[in-house]
C-alpha cells in the first residue's frame, strides 16, 4: 500500500510555544530555509505517524492575518494556496482572548483546523480555568488542551489531528458580524458569484471592505468594479459607525474572541502575584532593570570570552598537531604549503571560531530569548535606539554583533519591515565584533594604554549613532515604532534551545567556512607567489600618502577583509617583529585600529548581507564602510599628529 | 457626565498615571502609511472600547507598558501618545 501525504501547518500568536511543539513532532527531521524571495524564515519537517507520511509547516508567529508585516502574508497565502490538511492553530491558554483572535480570522480563510490549547500550566498559575467542551462547541472546532514544554498532550494532538482529517469534518462555523457589516458582505459576495479567487469569496468581501492591499490589488486586476462597490459600502459603515470600516470589522472580531473566550474561561480568585511576575518587575526597573541588563551583558561576554579561549586553544593546539601529518603527504614545497597554509589554516580557523564562540553564544541567545529576556531588553533600549530611528528590538542584533557580525546581520530579521531589516543591519556592520575586540585591545589596548582602547570604543559608538541617523534619514520610508508583547517569563524548553542553535550554527558553516577558506588559500596563494609588494605599492597613495602608515601595512587591510581575527598575527609577520611599538609610531597604531574598525567587518558578513539583501544593497554598505573608514583615519592621522 | 472632576475624555494614553485604567477612544493614525501602526494596534487588541491599563513606562520616556485583554505589551513612546483614552 503506498503511503499516504498529509500537509500540516502550525499557526498562532508569536512566544506561544509553536517552536516547541514543532520540534516534538518532527525532532531532527527537519530543514529550515526562507519563504522563496522573502526574508521570511520557513522551517519545514516530516513526520510518520500511523501509515502517514506528514509534512509539517512552521508559519511565522504573527497576531492577525492582514499583510502589516512579511510573515503575515507569506502565512496567509500558504494557507490559501498550499490547502494544508489541517492547521495546527497554537493558542496561549493563559491569553486566550487575543488569541482567539486569530483564530477567528483563520477560521474564515475555510480551513481545517484543530487547536493546541498550549501553556495549560501558565494559565493554571495565573488563576484561568477553561473548559475545553464549552470552548470545542462555541468554535466548532477540535481543541486539545497541551503544555508543550513538558511534551504533555502532543501525541494526543496528533491523533486528533489525524482524526479530523480522516472524519473531513465539514466546514468550521466563522464570526458573525453586526448586521451592518453582514449585509454589506453578502452584497459583495453576491457580486462574485462567478469570479474565482485563491482566498474564500467571504474573506475576500471582509478584506475589502477591510481595504486590504494586497486583496484589493488582486481583485482590481480582474474585476475593478468589486473593489469600487466595496469602497463604497465601507464607506457607508463609516458613516454610520464613526470609525473606519476595518476597525469597525477588527473590533467586532474581537468583541467575538472577548464573548468566547469569557464562556470558556473562569477566572478562580486573583492569586498573588507569581514569581514570574516579580521577576518581569525587577528585570524591567528603572534601576534594577538596567542593573540587570548591565550585568548579565558583562556575565555573558566574560564568560563567552572565557571560555571560548580556552577552548579555542585548546582546539588549535590539538588541530595544529596535524601539521606533520599534512607535511609528510604533500610535502612542504608550494603544493603542501598552499593546502596547509590555506586551506586547512583556514579550516581550523572556521572551527576554533564556531565550536568555541559561536555555539555557546547562540545556546544563550535561545535561552534569552525562549524565557522572554529578549523583550525585555528591547523594553528597556527602545528609547536608546530610537535616537539613530530604529526601536528596541534592534539592540539585539547589535548587541550580537559585539560577538560576531554574521549572525547579527541574520539576526536583523527581527525586525518588522524590510527598510528596518537593512536599516539594523547597516548599523550592525558598524558593531566591533570579537575579532576587531582582538586589534583594538591587542594593538592600542597593549602598546598605548588601556584608555586609548576605551576612546576608541567611545568613537566607535558615537560613529553608530552618527551614521545610524544618517541613514535612518536618507533610507525613504516610515520608522515604525515598538508594538511588542512581553510574554510571561518561563524556563524555556532545553531541547528546542539545542536544535535551534544547531541549525544555526549550520547557517554558519555554510555562509562562512567556504569563505575563510578562499579567503585563507588566497592570502597564501599571495605570499607564496610575491604579490605582497606589488599589492602594497599600488595601494602606497591610500595606504602611505593619506593614511600615513607603512605600505605594508596596507596589506594586512586588505586582507583583513578576508580573515578579521588574523590581522594582528599578519601584521607581526609582515613587520617581523610583534612588539610593535619598535616599527610603528603611536599616531599609527591609532589610525591602524581606526581603519580595522570602521570597515567592513569581513567577507562572511557580506556575504550574510547579499543573502538577505541581495548585490546592490550589500556592495554599496561595503563600499561606503570602506572609504568612510579610510576618510576618517587619513583625519585622524591629521588630526592627531598635532598634539601627539 | 463631564461634572465628574475625575473624568477626562479623549487623553494622549501617556498622560496616564502608573497603575491607572482607561478605555481606547481612538487611534490618530496620522498620514500616509502611518496607518499601518493603527491596524497593528488594533491587531494586537486595542481596538475602541477596550479597557487598558498602564503598568509603567520605562525612564527617560521609554515605552509604556500596558495590560489589554490579558497580554502584557510594550508600546513605543511615539505611539502611545496617539492613543486617546477616557478614564
Amino acid at each position: 500500500m503506498k503511503k499516504k501525504k498529509l500537509l500540516i501547518a502550525l499557526a498562532g500568536n508569536a512566544n506561544v510555544g509553536k517552536s516547541v511543539i514543532f520540534n516534538h513532532l518532527t525532532g531532527l527531521h527537519q530543514h529550515i530555509g526562507n519563504w522563496p524571495g522573502k526574508t521570511v524564515e520557513r522551517a519545514e519537517g516530516t513526520l510518520h505517524f500511523k501509515g502517514y507520511t506528514i509534512d509539517i509547516v512552521d508559519l511565522p508567529g504573527i497576531y492577525s492575518l492582514s499583510t502589516y508585516s512579511l510573515e503575515e502574508l507569506v502565512s496567509r497565502k500558504y494557507i490559501a494556496v498550499e490547502r494544508p490538511d489541517v492547521v495546527i492553530n497554537v493558542v496561549d491558554a493563559s491569553v486566550l482572548e487575543r488569541n482567539l483572535f486569530f483564530t477567528l480570522q483563520l477560521m474564515e480563510l475555510e480551513t481545517p483546523i484543530v487547536i493546541a490549547l498550549n501553556q495549560m500550566d501558565i494559565a493554571k498559575s495565573k488563576g484561568i480555568q477553561i473548559d475545553i467542551r464549552k470552548l470545542e462547541k462555541l468554535l466548532g472546532v477540535p481543541v486539545m488542551p497541551t503544555i508543550a514544554v513538558k511534551g504533555v498532550g502532543i501525541a494526543k494532538l496528533l491523533e486528533k489531528v489525524i482524526e479530523t482529517i480522516e472524519k473531513k469534518q465539514s466546514k468550521t462555523s466563522q464570526v458573525t458580524y453586526g448586521e451592518e457589516v453582514e449585509t454589506k458582505i453578502g452584497k459583495i459576495v453576491e457580486k462574485m458569484k462567478s469570479v474565482h479567487f485563491v482566498y474564500p469569496q467571504r474573506y475576500v468581501a471582509i478584506k475589502l471592505l477591510e481595504g486590504d492591499e494586497e486583496i484589493e490589488r488582486e481583485t482590481q486586476r480582474t474585476n475593478p468594479e468589486i473593489v469600487d462597490a466595496a469602497k463604497k459600502l465601507a464607506g457607508e459603515i463609516e458613516c454610520i459607525h464613526g470609525h473606519c470600516c476595518s476597525t469597525v470589522i477588527t473590533s467586532e472580531r474581537y468583541e467575538a474572541a472577548g464573548c468566547i473566550a469569557r464562556a470558556a474561561q473562569q477566572l478562580v480568585s486573583p492569586i498573588k502575584p507569581t514569581r514570574m511576575e516579580q521577576l518581569h518587575n525587577f528585570t524591567t526597573h528603572r534601576v534594577t532593570g538596567y542593573l540587570t541588563l548591565a550585568g548579565l551583558m558583562i556575565l555573558i561576554f566574560y564568560s563567552i570570552f572565557t571560555f571560548g579561549d580556552y577552548a579555542s586553544g585548546l582546539l588549535s593546539d590539538l588541530l595544529y598537531g596535524l601539521a606533520p601529518f599534512f607535511a609528510s603527504v604533500f610535502g612542504t614545497g608550494v603544493v603542501g604549503d598552499l593546502i596547509w597554509g590555506g586551506v586547512m589554516e583556514g579550516l581550523i580557523a572556521g572551527i576554533t571560531i564556531v565550536l568555541p564562540y559561536i555555539i555557546p553564544f547562540y545556546i544563550i541567545l535561545y535561552f534569552l530569548e525562549n524565557s522572554g529576556y529578549l523583550s525585555r531588553i528591547a523594553f528597556l533600549m527602545d528609547n536608546i535606539m530610537h535616537k539613530i530611528g530604529l526601536h528596541g528590538k534592534a539592540f539585539i542584533p547589535m548587541m550580537l554583533g559585539l560577538g560576531c557580525n554574521v549572525p547579527a546581520c541574520l539576526g536583523c530579521r527581527i525586525m518588522e519591515t524590510q527598510r528596518e531589516r537593512l536599516l539594523a543591519a547597516f548599523v550592525t556592520t558598524l558593531v566591533p565584533c570579537a575579532a576587531t575586540t582582538v586589534i583594538i585591545l591587542g594593538l592600542v589596548g597593549d602598546f598605548l594604554g588601556i584608555h586609548w582602547a576605551l576612546a576608541l570604543y567611545l568613537f566607535n559608538l558615537a560613529i553608530i549613532l552618527a551614521l545610524g541617523r544618517l541613514a535612518f534619514k536618507v533610507v525613504p520610508g516610515e520608522p515604525t515604532a515598538l508594538i511588542m508583547e512581553m510574554h510571561d517569563y518561563r524556563w524555556p524548553h532545553m531541547k528546542t534551545i539545542l536544535k535551534q542553535t544547531w541549525f544555526r550554527v549550520a547557517e554558519f558553516i555554510k555562509i562562512a567556512f567556504p569563505l575563510i577558506i578562499v579567503g585563507s588559500l588566497v592570502l597564501k596563494l599571495a605570499s607564496v607567489s610575491g604579490w605582497l609588494e606589488t599589492v602594497a605599492s599600488a595601494l602606497s597613495p591610500v595606504t602611505d600618502a593619506w593614511l600615513g602608515l607603512p605600505p605594508i601595512v596596507g596589506i594586512t587591510l586588505i586582507f583583513g577583509v578576508l580573515r578579521k581575527e588574523l590581522s594582528l598575527v599578519m601584521l607581526a609577520a609582515l613587520l617581523g617583529t610583534s612588539d610593535f611599538a619598535l616599527v610603528l609610531t603611536p599616531v599609527q597604531m591609532i589610525v591602524f585600529t581606526l581603519v580595522a574598525m570602521l570597515y567592513i567587518p569581513c567577507i562572511a558578513t557580506i556575504a550574510a548581507l547579499v543573502r538577505d539583501f541581495g548585490w546592490k544593497k550589500s556592495l554599496f554598505i561595503t563600499v561606503f564602510e570602506i572609504a568612510f573608514a579610510i576618510l576618517i583615519g587619513g583625519i585622524a592621522m591629521r588630526l592627531l599628529a598635532l598634539f601627539m | 457626565m463631564e461634572k465628574r472632576n475625575s473624568k477626562r475624555s479623549n487623553v494622549p494614553l501617556t498622560t496616564l498615571k502608573k497603575g491607572e485604567v482607561g478605555t481606547v477612544v481612538s487611534i490618530s493614525a496620522g498620514h500616509g502609511k502611518g496607518g499601518g501602526f493603527e491596524k497593528r494596534l488594533m491587531d494586537m487588541g486595542l481596538t475602541p472600547g477596550t479597557r487598558v491599563t498602564v503598568v509603567k513606562s520605562a525612564p527617560f520616556h521609554g515605552p509604556v507598558e500596558v495590560i489589554v485583554r490579558g497580554s502584557r505589551l510594550a508600546l513605543g513612546r511615539g505611539m502611545a501618545k496617539r492613543i486617546f483614552v477616557e478614564i
